[in-house]
């Protein structure tokens, strides 16, 4: 076979065979080290001990359980909350600045990326110790007389998760922003549009798939996320990543924490199926106008 | 409704050491069309964003209808605009779109459909409000981005380029009805081109300008028949410029012929010395070679372009010199031929420059 059994014949794009041959290592990786551990686990989840749903029983039944799931997903929509406050501003600098400043405002956006999540949540936990920097700094200014716990609480978790996500906030609202023409601003203003008013009647919704897009983002990797609330959280307030962890290997439980798994990824299915229908995900990706 | 009046006094911007606009004085009487005629870089389009409000100048002062925008932000002026790139919000239907500045005005729900669909019936798009921008074609979005703009019936409409997206034929039908608009409307009308045809077409005067200086202001016919300058002469249309001296009462061309121009061919100062000689195409008839007051030179090229023929030829400097006669009578002529270029007195410009 020659390689232009690959192309279509204008030369410039692929055939359903290139296409193919392109995505093949992609989806034998999918397929292998995620797909099957998926199907297998969620197998597992029904058929051991024994065939039945007593795994998913057992987490109706447990109101523990169910607490740990309904916080989790606060914690996720607080998370995401949060990073699209902080996000957007920054989305908005970084598309009205240029040159050297633009620059800039990216590498700071990207500089954590430079570190692995654990020497970033590490560090959050230096910082919120009983003698860390936070503690020192409340005492100095006179909120607070004697060192709180600050580490190990839900706070903790939310605040270094929203800074570890917070970039996937970003980008994609860049990315809206940037694609919106400058005239656009220009034609409300000229219509008689104020700044703030401007920004609410054309910018934001031009922006709202930037924004959609980061806020699933960062909501579902907020879900599933284990490393920051295993490391910063406290252990009476699980969340459901920990909570899987902790059957997994402390009780070796792996049909009940399969369950646990089932029920994460109904919801994440669930969420995602919503928010392209309501909100036509495709458009949302590609952060059009 | 009468059209705003503008008063430009002393304008400036500055780009760093860049000047964009360089100390541009202007009056635009109530109801005219002006066009800002210059190519890219000339600071045609940095005065209109001063007039829009975009752009803050660094010296001068804006004047309209006797009061001063100089710094006045865009949404206070009341000014309508048309864009380049129509500059239509694509998330909000047509209707919305023109109702758009209606809203921000704070006009009741009713009352601004109501008069956003009137505007759109002025520019022949009546049962198109309930389409999205992007279902319209080029040349229907410029019509509603032009209803947006006089929705509110301002005294003082910009335009930016407004036609240079679309086609030919798509253009030409939009400059008429743009001039319709102005006529029904009585708005004075700021109108940016970098398309001499277009501005000579549909302005009143034309503003050429060059550096951020306007080099000429005058209408149309003027612009094209007594360029104030040889800046001017060669952008508008074509020119052929001919390097002479000037002996203190005629010229001498290179080749040694010598010319008496009229006194009304002399423009701006007086020549001393190194002048150019100026005519345009079709102002020039062929004869024989030796014809008495005629230009002797050697044709090189014949292009026939029906109803005219280009002739281009050479003087015996090596000037190049174009001429466009009809081509019905024209005798038979080849390439190599000596020719003889007649020309009435009246057609002769001199300007008292050298040509560049």
């Amino acid at each position: 076979m020659s390689l232009s059994s690959f192309m279509q014949p204008d030369g410039r794009n692929l055939s359903k065979a290139g296409i193919t041959l392109l995505m093949a290592p992609f989806f034998m990786l999918i397929g292998i080290a995620f797909l099957y551990p998926l199907i297998s686990l969620l197998s597992i989840s029904v058929t051991e001990p024994e065939l039945g749903f007593q795994n998913y029983e057992r987490i109706l039944d447990t109101p523990v359980y169910g607490k740990v799931l309904l916080r989790t997903l606060w914690i996720a929509l607080l998370v995401s909350i949060l990073s699209l406050f902080l996000a957007f501003p920054v989305a908005m600098a970084m598309v009205s600045s240029g040159g050297a400043m633009a620059v800039f405002i990216t590498a700071c956006i990207l500089l954590p990326f430079w570190s692995s999540v654990l020497v970033r949540t590490a560090a959050w936990a230096v910082l919120l110790q009983r003698n860390g920097i936070v503690n020192d700094l409340l005492q100095a200014i006179g909120i607070i007389d004697a060192p709180v716990r600050l580490l190990y609480t839900q706070g903790a978790v939310v605040v270094a998760m929203t800074h570890v996500l917070m970039p996937f906030m970003v980008l994609p609202i860049y990315g809206a922003l940037r694609n919106i023409p400058q005239d656009y601003g220009r034609a409300a203003a000229i219509c008689g549009a104020g700044p703030l008013r401007g920004f609410i009647e054309v910018t934001l919704p031009l922006a709202m798939p930037g924004v959609l897009g980061g806020f699933i983002l960062v909501f579902l990797t907020a879900l599933g996320y284990f490393i920051t609330p295993a490391l910063l959280g406290s252990p009476q307030e699980m969340m459901i990543a920990t909570l899987i962890s902790q059957q997994l290997r402390e009780f070796l439980d792996w049909p009940f924490a399969a369950a646990l798994v089932g029920v994460l990824t109904l919801f994440v299915t669930a969420i995602t199926l919503v928010f392209s229908r309501v909100f036509r995900f495709d458009r949302m990706l590609g952060g059009q106008v | 409704m009468a059209g705003a009046e503008i008063s430009v006094r002393g304008l400036e911007k500055s780009f760093g050491q860049l000047k964009a606009v360089d100390d541009l004085s202007l009056d635009i009487p109530s109801g005219e069309f002006l066009a800002l005629l210059g190519p890219s870089g000339s600071g045609k389009s940095t005065v209109l964003m001063m007039l829009a409000g975009f752009e803050v100048p660094t010296g001068g002062a804006i004047t309209i209808d006797g009061r001063d925008c100089t710094r006045m932000p865009p949404q206070k002026r009341n000014i309508g605009m048309v864009f380049q790139h129509y500059s239509l919000f694509p998330h909000l239907s047509v209707l919305d779109n023109v109702a758009f500045p209606l809203k921000m005005r704070g006009e009741a729900k009713a009352a601004r459909r109501r008069r956003a669909a009137e505007a759109l019936e002025v520019v022949r798009l009546e049962g198109y409000g309930d389409r999205m921008p992007s279902q319209l074609s080029g040349g229907q979005r410029q019509r509603v981005a032009l209803a947006r703009a006089i929705v509110y019936q301002p005294r003082l409409l910009l335009m930016d380029e407004p036609l240079s997206a679309l086609d030919k034929n798509l253009r030409e039908e939009m400059q008429l009805e743009i001039k319709r608009l102005h006529s029904e409307l009585g708005v004075t009308v700021v109108f940016v081109t970098h398309d001499q045809g277009e501005a000579l077409t549909m302005a009143d005067r034309v503003a050429i300008l060059r550096g951020g200086k306007i080099q000429q202001i005058s209408p149309a016919r003027e612009l094209y028949e007594r360029p104030a300058n040889l800046f001017s002469a060669g952008f508008i249309g074509e020119m052929n410029m001919i390097p002479a001296q000037w002996d203190g009462s005629g010229l001498v061309l290179a080749q040694g012929d010598r010319l008496a121009p009229p006194d009304t061919a002399l423009i701006g100062t007086a020549p001393t010395g190194a002048a150019t000689l100026a005519i345009r195409p079709e102002r020039l008839r062929v004869t024989a070679p030796d014809a008495p007051g005629a230009l002797a030179a050697t044709l090189e090229e014949v292009v026939y372009a029906g109803a005219g023929t280009l002739l281009i030829a050479r003087l015996a400097d090596g000037t190049e010199i174009r001429a466009r006669i009809p081509s019905a009578g024209l005798p038979r002529l080849s390439e190599g031929e000596r020719i003889g270029l007649a020309f009435d007195p009246d057609a002769l410009l001199v300007y008292g420059e050298a040509a560049a």
